[in-house]
């Protein structure tokens, strides 16, 4: 599906790369990583399983892009947070060592592991692993994608003229952007147009 | 506010309500209702004649009430725009008014609402909040007692453009008051209406203390409060100035408020915690710190807006701690108080924040969206096979992505898809896949997660926006459940193949949970509704072959439901921990065939062959692992 070739492509060989996060604390101090990473080790077309203190700091992102290169790797297997938290960063890191970015899935071992498991340590590792191994099986038949690119209505719509809707409308119309205000009552201002001096500096409001 | 008007970039759309918003970042296409207000703008200059000349009066609502307006008129002298309107529900129609605007001709009572449609790129939300009613607390007397008023009330009334020209009367007997007693908290951090806390009372309790003992240093006032709560900058400094200044402070909530009917003053009930015991104190005129509420029409914009909403009904940012600005839907922000009660300083703050996030598109030509939508397999399609479309495709999908024409295979629209998946799922000859959700895709990583005792296991099926973030926020809040959930995500409950299901139960799960978000919240309009429609004829279908109630459930849980999220899981391990062993173990493979039916045309889609294979493989190598420990 994708235009530009994908470092590392998938010529019939897989080479997956798996990252067990230990997030400090959050995810080892209820599973030891190693575990993890030594049954991800045993997974069919994983090349590189490791441990890593932190896979969204600098240093955790540096290692994955490093082993893109060292090890050839054509997926990569992040066991972590939420997608919700970090896919966008470990996409764009594994597409800053030339790989595409949906060929990297990640493994909520955190947010629907250990943090919800916290008493159950031998059933959130189980879970960990099984997560890992999901991941793991995802990527395989994972397939380089691009993403879309939409054109842009150079045009902002700011829907409620209260202090905050006015101070946004002001600062997108400064910058040159055309912004329609839309207030539902016949004037703008909001509460603060009804209120008295304010806090913290007495003056008046409108 | 002038500033606005005067801006010349910003096109300001007063007495205006948002009906529809349709698209998608960068491209939405919003449609705005104008409602009439029955004066022409183009020819208002805002003398005020019409308002003159008018003879009937209603309460203002800007004045909270306590002052009237005429029919013909402005909220306040200083409005923007400064355009007259016409109360129609009010007015007369004695046309007094038209005679006054006279040779100006700017009345028009031929005017309708007028509904206009606006290509827009990006969206702030900012609508702010509202105000909670104390009527519903007896025990404070407010409506009953007429010098007990709010404090919306109060910033009218020793407001100086208020009605009262800034004195302060009692309304009972319009007489000065010199003892007054406020009250925090009222409707706020109480279990019974509100249980957070309004944020900024505490400040504008104060804040209104100093403004009166300024004026009249002889005025006496007590502030009743549970804590005070002024973490900002500066804040604490002005606290202790109020304290210097002679004003009172009593912790502990008041208890009942009753009134002399005679001279209408007050008395209050309350607990002094600081002297530990009961006070009961006469005051002239009482203000209660009214909670700040989301707005009433908060859930109707939700919905329009195809946005969540957090516990208490505000609307939910995409990330509480890293995304605080953001919607879930790319190219809608919120600023202020919308997304909870928040001071004028981080609602000007968030102002420019939205401003800030939604410029990184405005000024950009093209913006990324996500590239997975739905792809067909022409030669599968039904049109191709047996010379006729079904169209369910087209049935399922929102967005009117599918195009069907003639007797050709249907055709996915890519610019129009949002990738539910509700195509893909429906499509009897499976001719339809979505990219980066594939049936292979999917297969492979159910396989995994039921690879070791599945009968213990519970497949967890979760759409993106709301219960996959339920359980991501049941974990945020350590609300513990059963480690035997394994989670699984597609992008809207309408991708939930009911071959999924079916080979869950095949391969011997325990349960399997069907969840995503609440009708009203689905990201794809309707998507939940093809979601939920094949979800109760699989239930049907299970009840038949009798399986225990309880091991398929469907539950719509939003991101804001993390405990209904742990719940629906300890509930799904009570029922598998409530069949005996061997019972199960007999159930489970009693049905297996009548899963394995309902599969035959399974493993003729592209690439599940495929994946059987590679699960073969991968289950070997979970099982060897764990036998080998
Ligand atoms: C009694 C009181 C005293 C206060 N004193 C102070 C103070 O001294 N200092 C301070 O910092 N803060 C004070 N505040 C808080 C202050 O009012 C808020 O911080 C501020 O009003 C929040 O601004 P906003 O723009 O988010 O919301 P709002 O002021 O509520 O404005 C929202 C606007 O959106 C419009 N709107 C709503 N829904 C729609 C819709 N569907 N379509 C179109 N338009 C819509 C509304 O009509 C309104 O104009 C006080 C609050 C109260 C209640
Ligand atoms: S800000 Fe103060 S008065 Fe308001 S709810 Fe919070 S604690 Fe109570
Ligand atoms: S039903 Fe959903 S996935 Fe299919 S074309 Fe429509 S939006 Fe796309
Ligand atoms: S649902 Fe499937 S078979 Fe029917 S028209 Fe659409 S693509 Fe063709």
């Amino acid at each position: 599906m994708s235009e530009k070739p994908s470092a590392n492509p998938n010529d019939g060989e897989l080479r997956i790369g798996v990252y067990i996060c230990h997030c400090g604390s959050n995810i080892a101090g209820v599973i030891p990583p190693k575990d993890v990473v030594e049954f991800a080790e045993g997974l069919p077309d994983v090349v590189r399983a490791t441990d890593t203190l932190y896979a969204c700091a600098d240093s955790g992102q540096r290692l994955i892009k490093e082993d893109i290169k060292k090890y050839k790797l054509n997926r990569v297997v992040v066991s972590a947070c939420s997608v919700r938290m970090h896919e966008p960063t470990f996409r764009a890191a594994v597409a800053e060592a030339g790989l595409n970015p949906f060929l990297m899935e990640m493994a909520n071992i955190r947010e629907q592991c250990t943090w919800a498991h916290g008493h159950d340590r031998d059933g959130a590792l189980q879970k960990a692993k099984d997560l890992t191994a999901s991941a793991v099986a995802k990527v395989r038949f994972l397939t380089e994608l691009d993403m879309i690119n939409v054109p842009v209505t150079q045009k902002a719509m700011v829907i409620g003229g209260g202090v905050a809707g006015i101070s946004a409308s002001l600062d997108l119309a400064e910058q040159g952007i055309e912004t329609i205000l839309v207030e539902k009552e016949p004037t703008i201002g909001g509460v603060m147009a009804q209120l008295n001096k304010t806090f913290p500096t007495m003056d008046c409001s409108i | 506010m002038v500033d606005a008007a005067r801006q010349p970039k910003i096109d300001v759309r007063a007495f205006t309500e948002v009906e529809k918003v349709e698209g998608f970042v960068g491209n939405f296409k919003v449609t705005l209702r104008e409602k009439a207000k029955y004066v022409r703008a183009d020819r208002c200059n805002g003398c005020g004649a019409c308002t003159l000349a008018c003879p009937v009066e209603v309460p203002n609502y800007f004045e909270m009430s306590l002052a009237p307006r005429k029919a013909a008129y402005v909220p306040m002298s200083q409005s923007v725009p400064l355009i007259y309107s016409i109360d129609m529900e009010n007015c007369i129609q004695c046309y007094k008014c038209v005679d006054a605007c006279g040779a100006l001709e700017a009345i028009d009572f031929s005017q309708e609402d007028k509904l206009v449609e606006e290509d827009i790129g990006a969206i702030v939300v900012a609508t702010g909040f509202s105000h909670f009613d104390p009527s519903v607390m007896e025990e404070y007397g407010y409506a009953r007692y007429p010098n007990v008023i709010t404090a919306m009330e109060m910033e009218r009334l020793n407001n100086s453009a208020g009605p009262t020209s800034g004195d302060l009367i009692r309304p009972s007997d319009h007489e000065s008051p010199k003892t007054l007693a406020f009250i925090n908290c009222v409707g706020s951090r109480d279990k019974r209406y509100n249980p957070y806390c309004s944020n900024f009372c505490c400040m504008y309790s104060i804040k209104n203390a100093v403004l009166l003992k300024q004026m009249n240093p002889d005025v006496d006032i007590t502030i009743y409060y549970m804590d005070i709560r002024t973490p900002s900058k500066g804040y604490e400094e002005f606290y202790d100035r109020a304290r210097e200044m002679g004003i009172h402070f009593s912790q502990g909530r008041p208890s009942l408020i009753t009134e002399n009917p005679e001279t209408h003053n007050l008395y209050v009930h309350a607990e002094d915690i600081a002297l530990g015991r009961v006070t009961e104190k006469e005051y002239d005129m009482v203000m209660l710190n009214q909670a700040a509420i989301p707005q009433p029409d908060q859930n109707h914009m939700s919905s329009v807006l195809n946005v969540a909403q957090s516990p208490g009904g505000w609307f939910m940012e995409y990330h509480p701690k890293l995304r605080p600005i953001d919607s879930p839907t790319d190219g809608i922000f919120f600023a202020g108080a919308c997304l909870g009660p928040k001071d004028i300083p981080s609602s000007v703050a968030q102002g420019s924040a939205a401003a800030a996030r939604a410029s990184r598109i405005l000024h950009s030509e093209e913006w990324d969206i996500e590239p997975t939508v739905a792809v067909v397999w022409p030669d599968r399609c039904s049109a191709e096979t047996k010379g006729r479309a079904c169209g369910l495709c087209v049935k399922a999908c929102p967005y009117g992505a599918v195009k069907l024409e003639g007797d050709k295979a249907a055709e996915i629209i890519t610019a129009k898809c949002h990738g539910c998946g509700g195509c893909v799922a429906e499509c009897p000859e499976d001719a339809i896949t979505q990219l980066h959700y594939t049936d292979a895709q999917i297969l492979a990583q159910m396989r995994a997660l039921l690879a070791e005792k599945p009968e213990e296991k519970i497949l967890a099926f979760r759409c993106h926006w709301c219960s996959y973030g339920g359980a991501d926020l049941a974990g945020t809040s350590h609300f513990e459940y059963t480690a035997n959930e394994r989670g699984m995500k597609v992008m809207c409950s309408a991708r939930m193949d009911s071959d999924f299901i079916y080979e869950a139960f095949r391969l011997g799960a325990g349960g399997v949970l069907y969840s995503g978000c609440h009708p009203q919240d689905c990201h794809y309009i309707t998507g939940q509704v093809v979601g939920a429609k094949r979800a109760s004829r699989l239930k049907k279908t299970f009840d038949r072959m009798g399986m225990t109630e309880g091991r398929f459930r469907i539950e719509w849980i939003s991101a804001a439901e993390g405990d209904k999220y742990a719940r629906v899981l300890n509930e799904m391990q009570d029922v598998l921990d409530n069949i005996p062993p061997e019972e199960l173990h007999e159930e489970i493979e009693r049905l297996k065939p009548e899963m394995s039916k309902r599969l035959k045309n399974f493993p003729g889609v592209p690439g599940v062959e495929e994946a059987m294979v590679y699960s073969d493989k991968l289950v070997k190598a979970i099982t060897s692992q764990l036998e080998a420990k």
